[in-house]
C-alpha cells in the first residue's frame, strides 16, 4: 500500500485547503455559539464539489475514486475551523447521497442525486430512536405496506441536518419478530404528510451542525421510495456506516496536522522563564505524542481507501480507524489545551472548540465501545 | 450437495469464526440457536447465499427452519435450484 498521495491528489488536498481557509471560517466563534448553520457555507462547499465528491458525473457529481475523496477531506479539514459543517457535510453525503448511489434505482438517482450534489438538497439519515442507540436494529419504528405504499410510525433521535433537510434516509422495520431482516430503508422528502422535524436538540460541540428528532405518524411512502429490498436496510446501513466511519476521519487527519503545526509555533514562540516552553521536555512530549498520533492515523484511513478501491469489505478495518482516530483526536486535542495554557481555554482561540467537537467522534457512527465490539466480533470473539 | 455443504463451510469459518478448526463445525452444528450467528450475521450470510448461487432468499425463508446447520441452508439452496 503506497501511502504517497498522488500529484492528482495533492492538487486536490491543496486546493482542499486553499478553498476552506479562504471561504469557510467566517464568524465561526458566533456561528458556534448561536448554532448557526451556514447555508452560505453549505452552497460554497457545493459549488467546490464537496457534496458530490464520489458521485459519478452523471448525477452531478465529480466522480472521485475514495482516496481521492479522502484527500479532499483531509485538505478540508485542515483548512476549515468550521467542523461541524464538515460534520454535516459527511452526514449528508455518507448516510444519505452514498446509499442512493449504491443501492437506490436508477429513477431515484436521477431524482435526488443531482440536487443532493448542487447544494439544492440537504440530506439527513433517520436511523437512531429514544431505545435504540448502539442497539441499532432493536429499532421501533415500524413500516407497514398498504397497496402502493408504506405508512411508517415512529420516532427518530440525534438527525443530524434534520432542521435544514430536504430528504430523509429512514430506517424502519416490516416485522420486529424478523430481527435484522426486517429493517428496511426508506427516503422521505421532507414535506410528506406525516412527518414532523420536532425539537432541535443542543450539542456539547460540533454545534453548527443542527440536529433534531423527527416523528413519522402515519407517514405513506411510495413503495418507489423504498431504497434497497425490503428487509435488506441492515446492508444500507451497515454500508453507509462503513463509509462514513473511514472517510469522515479523513477531515480530523487534516486537523490533527494543523494542530500539531500551530502547537508547534507556538511552543516556540511562547517564552517562560527564560526560554521557549517547547524547551521544556513535559511541553515537548506533548508535542511529540501528537506528531506519533497523526504519523499512527494516517495509514489506518488511506488504507480503508486503498480497500474499498480493490472492492475489499473493510468492515473491520473502518472500525479500528473509527476507534483509533477519534480516540487519538480528542488525546490531541487535550494536549493542544494544555500546550496552549490559559489561552487555549478561551473561547477566542478555538482550541476549545476543536475539543469539543472531537469528542463527539468517539460517539457519532458508533461509540468507541461498538467499535470494540465489531472488531472482537469481525476476530471471530 | 456436498459441495454446497464443504463452500458454506468455508465461507462461516472464514467470516464468523476465524481460528476455528474445520472439523469443529459439523453439518448439524446450530448456527443460530447457538449464538454463532447473529441476525445481522445471518443477514451477511444470506446475502452471500444469494450472490453465490444465483437464488433469492425472502425474509421469511431466513428463519431457523432454514438457517440454522450447514445441512439445512444446503438443503434450502438446492429445493431453490431445483
Amino acid at each position: 500500500m503506497d501511502l504517497e498521495l498522488t500529484e492528482n491528489q495533492r492538487e486536490l488536498y491543496e486546493a482542499a485547503v486553499k478553498f476552506a481557509e479562504a471561504e469557510l471560517n467566517d464568524d465561526v466563534i458566533r456561528r458556534d455559539r448561536d448554532e448557526v448553520f451556514s447555508f452560505d457555507g453549505w452552497k460554497k462547499c457545493a459549488h467546490f464539489g464537496a457534496m458530490g465528491l464520489p458521485v459519478p458525473s452523471e448525477y452531478g457529481g465529480m466522480g472521485l475514486g475514495i482516496t481521492d475523496v479522502i484527500a479532499v477531506m483531509e485538505g478540508l479539514g485542515y483548512g476549515a475551523r468550521d467542523h461541524g459543517l464538515l460534520f454535516s457535510i459527511n452526514a449528508h453525503l455518507w448516510t444519505n447521497s452514498l446509499p442512493i448511489l449504491v443501492f437506490g434505482t436508477e429513477e431515484q438517482k436521477r431524482k435526488y442525486l443531482p440536487g443532493l450534489c448542487n447544494g439544492d438538497l440537504i440530506g439527513a439519515n433517520g436511523a437512531s430512536e429514544p431505545d435504540a442507540g448502539s442497539d441499532i436494529f432493536a429499532m421501533r419504528t415500524h413500516a407497514e405496506r398498504r397497496g402502493d405504499c408504506y405508512v411508517l410510525n415512529g420516532t427518530k433521535t440525534f438527525v443530524s441536518n434534520a432542521p435544514v433537510a430536504n430528504l430523509f434516509a429512514v430506517y424502519a422495520t416490516v416485522d420486529a419478530r424478523l430481527g435484522a431482516m426486517g429493517i428496511t430503508a426508506f427516503l422521505v422528502e421532507r414535506d410528506t404528510p406525516g412527518l414532523t422535524v420536532t425539537r432541535g436538540l443542543e450539542k456539547m460541540g460540533l454545534r453548527t451542525s443542527p440536529m433534531a428528532e423527527i416523528v413519522l405518524e402515519n407517514c405513506a411512502i411510495p413503495v418507489a421510495n423504498r431504497l434497497g429490498r425490503e428487509g435488506r436496510g441492515v446492508q444500507v446501513f451497515e454500508s453507509s456506516m462503513e463509509w462514513e466511519r473511514g472517510c469522515i476521519l479523513a477531515n480530523y487527519l487534516g486537523l490533527m496536522r494543523r494542530q500539531l503545526e500551530t502547537s508547534i509555533e507556538h511552543v516556540r514562540n511562547r517564552r517562560q522563564f527564560g526560554q521557549p516552553i517547547g524547551k521544556f521536555q513535559s511541553v515537548a512530549n506533548r508535542i511529540v505524542d501528537m506528531k506519533v498520533r497523526l504519523d499512527a492515523c494516517r495509514p489506518l484511513v488511506y488504507k480503508i481507501g486503498w480497500m474499498k478501491e480493490r472492492n475489499k469489505p473493510a468492515m473491520m478495518e473502518s472500525s479500528v480507524a473509527k476507534l483509533f482516530v477519534s480516540e487519538s483526536l480528542v488525546s490531541s486535542c487535550m494536549d493542544a489545551l494544555q500546550i496552549h495554557g490559559g489561552y487555549g481555554y478561551m473561547v477566542e482561540q478555538g482550541v476549545e472548540r476543536e475539543l469539543r467537537d472531537a469528542l463527539g467522534s468517539t460517539l457519532y457512527s458508533g461509540t468507541t465501545e461498538i467499535q470494540r465490539n465489531i472488531v472482537a466480533k469481525c476476530l471471530g470473539i | 450437495m456436498d459441495n454446497i455443504k464443504e463452500e458454506l463451510r468455508q465461507h462461516i469459518l472464514e467470516e464468523f469464526l476465524p481460528g476455528e478448526k474445520p472439523s469443529n463445525l459439523k453439518d448439524d452444528t446450530p448456527l443460530r440457536t447457538s449464538g454463532i450467528l447473529d441476525s445481522v450475521a445471518t443477514l451477511k450470510l444470506v446475502t452471500f447465499v444469494e450472490e453465490h448461487y444465483g437464488i433469492e432468499v425472502e425474509a421469511h425463508e431466513a428463519g431457523v427452519e432454514n438457517f440454522d446447520s450447514i445441512d439445512g441452508i444446503a438443503s434450502f439452496v438446492k429445493s431453490k435450484k431445483a
